[in-house]
């Protein structure tokens, strides 16, 4: 009898506190949400209703908004250099990464580990550091105002944790299918592209995701290097919305809809393999 | 199959591009920085090597450490940031990581939620804090609906103006925004760590009468050691770079440098009054801080590897 009341009596226990610890969660979620709702609402009214009333419903959808941000606040310029830039970067950075991975992870060389140690340095580095060097060598380039001037920085921050990470997934590799291909007759070249590449293929989603994601929200280099218009990444393009005198809010948070609604499409569909991607990437970071 | 992976024309053709191009936009770079911050260099206008005697070429840094207060400013605003970060996202990433996997349904949901900050642009979330802490808007514009200091929005606290303190209110809300923002980043990483314990040990401890408690104080976090390590040096390294919710959140010039971190300081000093040889010297003091955080870190946090 009294067995009986303490095992019930624990397992109420047990109720309560998973109810609170959802109650909590859920707070904490409502956190997280309700700010970006806000934007995606505030987007939407015009600017004198928002000074007035903070909590109402936009009475006619302001679609004006977007289409100042896209047109005269050259958004979709932005949009469309952000894509382009953050393409070739991660193509290229990938494409090196990976070379550079395959020869210290299969290839026998003696200084491998070194090179290893030589790329890893690069993790620890802050980008601001060498700002003002390559400042001043891509003005003398003439290459200061154009996109692949910020290509160029973007694939060598990517490489180092391209590099390691992909070193990781070759080196998981059994040596038994290279040495399998190797007596098939291939060649260190088509090991590389017919076996390791295939295989590692979890490898370049995570080092791809994280290049991506970080290169696409990169603010500091890229204000430094891009001073036209025509040219700015969405991130540069975003900090224009505020004016020292006078800010339109509305048309600040369209922009800011512009900006965030790819990623969070992109997190809304593939949320669980972006998320343990880039942890991935971090843990071995 | 040894002499094909001993090919050296292959290994420097697979090395090489990586090599160069890391070389030459990464570690040049960083040497001619070292260069440029002994130099006295102002645009328009050419480095010009300061000299060895009398110690010279450290007038950057002797200007920078001893005379300059906006250094100092952004020098104790850094370290705050870095000490908060660093805290706080080890205390609720790991209080987050417990309760997640503690938790049956929704735990993705609410894990996914929680990340997604991270990769949004903080550009674009720092505009948005910063319209939510305006003093004549935001929140202080729904409270103040709600009845609060008699309805005038403009009595609230000035959550971004308020220059007094020691550490003053905006760099409190630029660090729990921040708090916000990469908290899922932490609770990530240890939920990846915890998720790695095998479900034996928590077993065996269950046995031996082990509470709930007792088991995460004394397995879990033990075991969950090295990912402490690496999520506060992330965390370290991040907080020192700190730049883009800052440059968004709070305006240029409104608090006289008042706000201003190392990266910021760095940025008005070299692009906005193109002294290119101090921002370098304060570039390079960065590096050198990021360097011993990690070193710090890595010693302090041992990590003694089990087997699991």
């Amino acid at each position: 009898m009294t067995a009986a009341m303490t095992i019930s009596k624990e397992k109420r226990q047990a109720k309560t506190v998973s109810t609170l610890i959802y109650i909590f969660l859920v707070l904490l979620a409502i956190i997280y949400i309700v700010p970006l709702l806000w934007v995606l609402i505030t987007s939407l009214k015009d600017d004198s209703t928002l000074m007035l009333s903070p909590w109402a419903m936009p009475a006619a959808l302001e679609w004006g908004n977007y289409e100042f941000a896209w047109t005269k606040g050259h958004l979709g310029t932005a949009m469309l250099n952000s894509l382009i830039v953050c393409s070739i970067t991660l193509v290229v950075s990938m494409l090196f990464g990976s070379m550079a991975a395959f020869a210290i992870a299969k290839l026998r060389w003696k200084l491998s580990k070194l090179a290893m140690y030589y790329f890893l340095i690069g993790m620890m580095i802050p980008i601001h550091t060498i700002l003002i060097p390559l400042f001043v060598q891509f003005s003398g380039w003439k290459m200061s105002n154009t996109l692949i001037g910020i290509i160029i920085p973007y694939i060598t921050f990517s490489l180092p944790i391209t590099i390691y990470i992909m070193v990781g997934f070759f080196e998981g590799i059994p040596n038994e299918l290279f040495e399998a291909a190797c007596i098939d007759g291939c060649s260190v070249y088509k090991m590389f592209g017919t076996v390791a590449i295939p295989l590692a293929k979890t490898g370049f989603m995570v080092t791809g995701l994280m290049s991506f994601v970080s290169n696409w929200n990169e603010l500091l280099l890229a204000m430094v290097f891009i001073s036209d218009e025509a040219k700015k990444t969405l991130p540069v393009s975003l900090t224009k919305f505020v004016g020292p005198y006078h800010t339109n809010y509305c048309q600040m948070f369209a922009a800011i809809m512009i900006a965030i609604i790819p990623t969070i499409i992109a997190y809304v569909a593939f949320a669980n393999q972006i998320v343990e991607g880039l942890t991935a990437g971090a843990v071995k970071g | 199959m040894d002499k094909l992976m001993r090919n050296k024309k292959a290994i420097i053709l697979f090395i090489a591009p990586a090599l160069i191009l890391f070389t030459a936009v990464l570690f040049v770079p960083v040497c001619k920085a070292v260069y440029y911050s002994f130099c006295n260099y102002k645009l328009p206008g050419n480095a010009k090597f300061l000299g060895f005697e009398g110690m010279k070429f450290l007038k950057n840094y002797k200007q920078l450490l001893t005379k300059d207060q906006t250094m100092r400013i952004a020098f104790r605003n850094s370290m705050f940031f870095m000490i908060f970060s660093i805290v706080t996202q080890l205390i609720f990433g790991l209080f987050l990581a417990a309760l997640l996997t503690n938790i049956r349904k929704g735990r993705n949901l609410f894990k996914n939620i929680y990340y997604l900050p991270c990769v949004l642009s903080s550009a674009a979330l720092g505009l948005l804090w910063m319209f939510v802490f305006t003093p004549r808007l935001g929140i202080n514009q729904m409270l103040a609906s709600l009845g609060k200091w008699g309805g005038d929005c403009t009595l609230g606290p000035q959550w971004l103006f308020n220059t007094e303190g020691y550490i003053i209110l905006p760099i409190w809300v630029v660090s729990f925004v921040a708090l916000w923002q990469y908290v899922g980043q932490s609770m990530m990483l240890y939920m990846a760590q915890i998720s790695g314990i095998s479900s034996d040990v928590y077993e065996a401890s269950y046995i031996d009468g082990c509470s709930k408690k007792q088991s995460f104080f004394y397995i879990t976090l033990p075991l969950i050691k090295p990912m402490v390590a690496t999520a506060m040096s992330l965390n370290a390294i991040g907080s020192l770079k700190f730049f883009d919710l800052i440059y968004n959140m709070l305006p240029e010039g409104f608090l006289s440098h008042k706000a201003d971190v190392i990266a910021t300081h760095l940025y008005t000093s070299a692009f906005k009054f193109r002294k290119l040889g101090y921002g370098s010297a304060i570039g390079v003091i960065l590096l050198i801080l990021c360097l011993i955080m990690t070193v710090i870190i890595n010693k302090f946090v041992k990590t003694e590897n089990y087997d699991m």
